[in-house]
């Protein structure tokens, strides 16, 4: 018997109130077991609170500005051409990389592509080509036998919500699978997985969460209680001296109106673009004082920073001034925006703090912020009916080494330490 | 082999043998010609493999994407070598706007892949000669010489047969056809050097001008130049057995780019 292994099980976008909820109602009994003997918190996210700045701060134990991953999408050096950023790209070790014991890593998102490492790694969202997705290369053949996927294809979700839960069940079960073959047949110290087809429902039938009437209000449910029982499995399988963390990465709440970043921006007059061309980020003019990449990460356009920058530094405070008051003061019906405005200095320190946004915006509750430039008019609404909230994510930890008690809401970054310090 | 052979010599040998041995088995064969220097190089293989006059077809899939040199470089050879040249394009997506703006996979998908399965279904092609090389890209080196593609026109990689001491083997059911690679143990550095004892052609494309050069060259809303002052063969050469960059890396990463884009859509970003 292995001492001192690690269990860390993801739910990607499992909000504490629903833990709680589920927990209690029987949806996930197995759950409720382990939660009985565990730690249970809320946990903030990081900022901004989606997945891949969270999730590179779970495995690393580190701030955005010190594992360098801002966001799913960053710009080019001197450039207003967008990059995907990847696992490549993060600057800090993770936890498997950190410690001597083997590891076996299943869909932890932004962690394309997979590199050398002490166990098994199939990396999650975004994964693209499947031989960079698996190491070592020679389980890419198991995996396909066992039909696993790297993701559910969310765009049948526009297209078929039928078809897209199939989807989502078919991936959901090829992933339990691979979990329990790998569980039966690698040696490990670390044993992490992450569900992430958690957050691809909440984004589109968090309705049917919250209506008990609604169509899929069932197998919404029933979704979750398959993830429980995979769980119980594990749980079961486990040794009593295994430490246990079941985590998520942001919360998850209702959405009621998408808010246009860019739009805003561009009507109050911080964001031009070139006459006559498409108004995109590669179009932005010269008289551009701020724009916005995904979610609500916003830039000053600094001269020294960027090829049509035009922002010196000794009129970026005012600037930041003129930004906060014009979020803060957002509302639409009478109800507030922007529940927190951050300022780079409150939330970032580390080498890579001059690649940090200059402000961060996090929407007060329902409003969901976009930085597309697509947006037609300040406020709309699509398809998605839930969105990440940056408060109420939530962190279980059952560990008979280690006695666990938290004095204030952890954040991601504190869940990362903590795997840190039970891995290494 | 013998050992007295030049390494230009024996991959050239082998490469016209497994031509010959293709079109012994299959007589309604193809060969594609994207007109880059690999596929060039093909064919300048198989005009003496059948002593300057190819006994089939020669397919060009045009996505009408191409680079104008491409198309000039297509007509002045077609005409020179007398080629049987069959130019096919996808004409029904190409009406319906297709292009690389949509998605550059979707592009990639409907004006080559589905075009050349039109081409295929039409002229009932049971092999087709392709100009790769394993040292191309990682999931090339799976590749086999003969290698079979069932009727969704899938590689199943897993289910090959294998081709020890260099036994091929050259049958295909009813619903397959066979992809024949007779390049697949070049590298790219053989190719510019046998271009250079041959003086075969080479489209300006790949000779640098003002500091820029491609390395590759496909659709020109999807090839970028690299680095490079380069602009002779010789300097190729010599640049190529100094580089340690993938020749493709610009083309692949602009795809991943694009999946990665669509994937993120997908969930609401951008």
């Amino acid at each position: 018997m292995a001492e001192n292994r690690n269990i860390i099980v993801g739910l990607d976008g499992v909000p504490f109130g629903m833990i709680k909820d589920f927990t209690e109602s029987g949806v996930m009994p197995n759950t409720s077991k382990l939660l009985n003997d565990s730690v249970l918190t809320p946990m903030y996210s990081t900022v901004p609170e989606i997945s891949s700045v969270a999730w590179s701060s779970i495995i690393t134990g580190a701030n955005p500005a010190e594992h360098g991953i801002f966001g799913f999408i960053d710009l080019h050096p001197n450039s207003y051409k967008m990059r995907f950023p990847n696992f490549n790209d993060l600057r800090a070790a993770t936890f498997w990389e950190n410690c001597e014991g083997p590891s076996v890593i299943v869909n932890v998102p932004s962690t394309y592509p997979v590199r050398s490492m002490n166990g098994v790694h199939v990396s999650g969202f975004v994964s693209i080509d499947y031989e960079k997705s698996v190491y070592p290369e020679s389980l890419v053949s198991t995996l396909k036998g066992l039909e696993y996927r790297l993701d559910v294809d969310s765009m049948l979700a526009h297209k078929s919500m039928d078809v897209f839960l199939d989807d989502l069940d078919r991936t959901v079960d090829a992933r339990i699978s691979s979990i329990q073959t790998f569980w039966d047949q690698c040696k490990w110290q670390n044993f992490m997985f992450v569900f992430t087809g958690t957050d691809r429902l909440m984004h589109f039938l968090w309705d049917a969460y919250d209506d008990k009437g609604h169509k899929y209000h069932r197998k919404f449910l029933e979704y979750f209680s398959k993830i429980d029982a995979a769980i119980g499995r594990i749980i079961d399988l486990s040794e009593n001296s295994d430490s246990v963390i079941l985590l998520s990465d942001h919360g998850f709440e209702k959405l009621d109106h998408d808010v246009f970043v860019s739009k805003i921006l561009a009507e109050e007059g911080f964001l031009h673009f070139n006459p006559s061309e498409e108004s995109s980020l590669q179009n932005i003019g010269p008289k551009t004082k701020a724009f916005a990449l995904d979610p609500a990460r916003i830039y000053l356009n600094r001269k020294d920073k960027y090829p049509c920058g035009s922002v010196e530094e000794k009129d970026a405070n005012e600037i930041l001034n003129q930004l906060e008051e014009l979020f803060s003061s957002l509302e639409i019906d009478g109800r507030k925006v922007i529940k927190h405005i951050f300022k780079k200095e409150d939330v970032y320190e580390g080498p890579y703090f001059k690649d940090a946004p200059d402000l961060v915006l996090i929407g007060d509750t329902g409003f969901n912020l976009k930085a597309t430039t697509a947006g037609k008019s300040r406020f709309g609404k699509g398809i998605f009916t839930g969105k990440h909230t940056y408060h109420d994510a939530f962190l279980a930890v059952k560990s008979k080494n280690r006695n666990i008690s938290f004095d204030k809401q952890p954040s991601v970054i504190d869940a990362g330490k903590l795997i840190r310090s039970l891995t290494k | 082999m013998s050992n007295n052979l030049s390494h230009l010599d024996a991959l050239e040998n082998n490469s016209i043998f497994i031509i010959r041995e293709a079109y012994s088995q299959f007589r309604n064969v193809a060969i594609l010609w994207s007109i880059g220097k690999d596929s060039t190089t093909l064919l300048w293989l198989v005009r003496k493999a059948f002593f300057g006059q190819i006994p089939f077809p020669v397919l060009h899939i045009d996505t009408t994407y191409k680079f104008p040199e491409i198309y000039d470089f297509r007509e002045k050879y077609a005409k020179e070598w007398g080629l049987n040249l069959l130019v096919t394009k996808n004409e029904e997506a190409l009406a319906a706007g297709m292009g690389p703006d949509k998605s550059k996979f979707q592009c990639c998908n409907d004006l080559k892949t589905v075009a050349l399965k039109q081409a295929i279904a039409k002229y009932k092609f049971n092999a087709l000669y392709l100009g790769i090389r394993r040292d191309e890209h990682g999931i090339r080196a799976k590749e086999r010489v003969f290698s079979p593609r069932d009727e969704d026109f899938e590689w199943d990689y897993k289910n090959q047969p294998p081709e020890l001491w260099d036994q091929y083997k050259t049958k295909a059911t009813e619903e397959e056809h066979l992809r024949v690679h007779p390049l697949l143990g070049w590298r790219e550095i053989d190719i510019w050097e046998y271009t250079k004892r041959e003086n075969i052609p080479v489209n300006d494309l790949y000779y640098a001008k003002d500091g820029k050069r491609y390395r590759s060259i496909g659709c020109h809303t999807c090839c970028g130049p690299i680095d490079s002052n380069a602009g002779t063969v010789d300097e190729i050469i010599t640049e190529l057995a100094n580089t340690d960059i993938s020749e493709r890396s610009g083309r692949a990463q602009d795809k991943e780019d694009d999946y990665m884009m669509q994937k993120l859509r997908s969930l609401g970003y951008m």
